[in-house]
């Protein structure tokens, strides 16, 4: 009946829920019949949760369900998850939208910091001319040490990239009083971020040697 | 002189100077995409709730606007004891719910919204003419093509469905007077909107007397605080929202956005910073000589801090129309992407542009130029000059 009173039997904790994030929404938990009863429902419920044994069971228990019954519809849970993470899917674009600019600016400072270091090293370009070495040499060693640079750079990247993704989860877990983890750090992306700088640095660095090694010996001189 | 100096030492060195604009205009982009995004999303739903000139909402006790599915009993005397009120401009009430329309083969369901065409403040008209009779709808681009319609046809149209017998409840024929643009929908979701009487007789004895939704104008010069504070009491089964508290509601759900807005708007900056002051304290460092002779012959500290702090300066002025533009470029596509979030307002834009953003992020970057060439200039200007002339002549 509506208006009924009833006893809190239990505190329940959902699993944590990145659709729930924000919504701060009460939820109560109760019979079946009770809720029917409640909402002056009848014999009728929104949805039913199927139980299969593996993917073949599965796909089977669809084609039946969907072939015999009349006026509802089976769908796999997977396709509904696609269907309900739309907003994720959105955010998940945005940041890598995000990443793609990051990314654009990241390489133009290699550049220019793979270029001022190369430039340092003129004299020493100069006199490794002179004394004969080939500027495959010259440029061999300048894309060595820009390696090195882009990994060392890389590695000290991905303990900051780590310490923030940890600040990031602290957080926000903090602010939206969830399990969730908002940030992670996986060997994908890892291995993605060193990539591209390793790529970004020796791709700088050779542009930066042939510049140099185009350049007369006495005119890095400075005579 | 210093300007000549300070241009002379950018253009010795143009790979190196056309690289750090590129890098400063990138940062400068990001920089004013996050200075709208942070500002961006709640002025423009502000701008969404106030484009209709309705103050205040009110909605069932404990429930924002179409949060749930409860609806206010005794509206329509709730509505005339508002109308009463001396504040009061106009009152528009909304019933939300559903219309199906049988098709040959399937069935197309849409919103619907019951309102008082004269009052109402959730659709403009595009083409037709608001409902006046009791049969007639209006309805969205997105619904008229799902059903092969046009302003002028008929449409059978029904609030209930039973999908297991496959019946439908409250049928009626209604007559598309108008196409209409929802101004709280988003693009791609079909709605209609009817009298709010018709859809009530529709759905049965279930909406008799009901609304959502109420939403109230003021006259000029209310004050919206007092004034929903005076309903809240007075109506005891209603929320009262004022824009301000919506807002609010708004903030606390997008704190994300706005949290990420700051801190990618000062990694830019630190970015933009990092890279001028590396390049010109490397600059610096190749002329000290030349900055020591100009010292030795007589040319003041402060003349040598000025000249390099304006280098810093102009790489930054140089940069910022560049990245402002490359900025509004990027803002457009970000937009694009965050505004296929499912069921969000057409008119909802995450990054708006406003000319307090543009100046922000200038005025930003400006400072941070300076203080990018602080170092370098005050490494410049407190050069030992016997000694730095004889390390340089020595090579």
């Amino acid at each position: 009946m509506p208006g009924d009173t009833v006893v809190i039997a239990g505190i329940v904790q959902r699993r944590a829920d990145p659709a729930e994030i924000a919504r701060g929404e009460y939820r109560v938990r109760l019979h079946l019949d009770h809720l029917q009863s409640l909402l002056g429902y009848g014999d009728r419920v929104d949805r039913f949760a199927v139980g299969t044994r593996g993917a073949a069971a599965t796909a089977d228990a669809l084609s039946r369900i969907n072939s015999a019954a009349y006026g509802f519809r089976a769908h796999r849970s997977a396709d509904i998850a696609v269907e309900t993470s739309r907003t994720f899917a959105v955010v998940s674009r945005f940041h890598r939208a995000i990443g793609v600019i990051t990314i654009v600016a990241s390489a133009i400072f290699l550049l220019c910091i793979m270029l001022l270091k190369v430039d340092e090293r003129r004299r020493d370009v100069a006199a490794l001319r002179l004394i004969g070495c080939s500027t495959r040499t010259i440029v061999g060693s300048v894309v060595l040490e820009a390696a090195a640079v882009a990994v060392l750079g890389s590695i000290a990247g991905v303990g900051v990239g780590a310490a923030a993704s940890w600040i990031v989860n602290q957080h926000y877990q903090g602010v939206y009083r969830t399990p969730l983890r908002f940030s992670i750090v996986t060997g994908d992306i890892v291995l993605l971020a060193v990539a591209l700088s390793l790529v970004l640095g020796i791709a700088a660095g050779w542009l930066a040697a042939r510049r140099l090694v185009r350049t007369p010996p006495l005119a890095l001189f400075g005579r | 002189m210093i300007i000549t100096l300070a241009l002379a030492s950018l253009v010795r060195h143009r790979a190196r100077t056309v690289l750090a604009i590129l890098g400063v205009a990138v940062s400068a982009a990001m920089l004013l995409d996050m200075v709208m995004l942070s500002s961006g999303m709640r002025e423009s739903f502000r701008g969404l709730l106030l484009s209709q000139g309705f103050q205040l909402r009110l909605s069932p006790k404990g429930t924002l606007p179409f949060d749930t599915e409860a609806t206010i009993r005794s509206a329509d005397s709730i509505v005339a004891l508002i109308r009463a009120r001396p504040t009061v401009e106009a009152v528009s009430p909304v019933l939300g719910g559903q219309l199906h329309f049988p098709l040959a083969e399937s069935m197309a369901n849409a919103t619907a919204l019951g309102v008082e065409p004269a009052v109402q403040g959730d659709y403009e008209l595009v083409e037709g003419r608001h409902p006046s009779a009791e049969n007639e709808l209006v309805a969205n681009d997105a619904l008229l093509r799902a059903l092969g319609r046009s302003v002028g046809d008929t449409i059978r149209a029904a609030a209930g469905y039973d999908p297991q017998l496959r019946t439908l409840s409250g049928q009626r024929v209604l007559r598309i007077v108008g196409r209409v643009r929802f101004i709280y929908l988003a693009l791609e979701q079909r709605a209609a909107a009817l009298p709010i009487g018709t859809l009530r007789a529709m759905n049965g004895p279930t909406s008799i007397d009901r609304a959502s939704l109420a939403m109230v104008r003021l006259r000029p010069g209310a004050d919206v605080e007092q004034e929903r504070t005076a309903l809240e009491r007075q109506l005891r089964t209603v929320t009262v929202i004022s824009t301000a508290a919506a807002l609010k509601q708004v903030d606390e759900r997008l704190s994300y956005f706005r949290q990420l807005a700051v801190i990618l708007g000062a990694v830019s900056l630190v970015v933009g910073f990092l890279l001028v002051t590396t390049l010109v304290t490397v600059s610096v460092n190749e002329r000290l000589g030349e900055i020591s002779v100009m010292r030795a012959i007589g040319v003041r500290r402060w003349r040598v801090v000025a000249q390099i702090l304006l280098e810093s300066t102009v790489i930054m002025i140089v940069a910022a129309p560049l990245g402002l533009a490359l900025g509004l470029v990027t803002a457009r596509w970000l937009n694009s992407i965050l505004a296929r979030f499912p069921g969000l307002p057409e008119r909802i834009d995450f990054f708006l542009f406003q000319p307090s953003a543009a100046w922000t992020a200038l005025g930003l970057l400006a400072l941070s130029g300076i203080l990018a060439g602080v170092y370098p200039s005050w490494r410049g200007a407190s050069l030992p000059i016997a000694s730095t002339l004889r390390q340089e002549a020595v090579g």
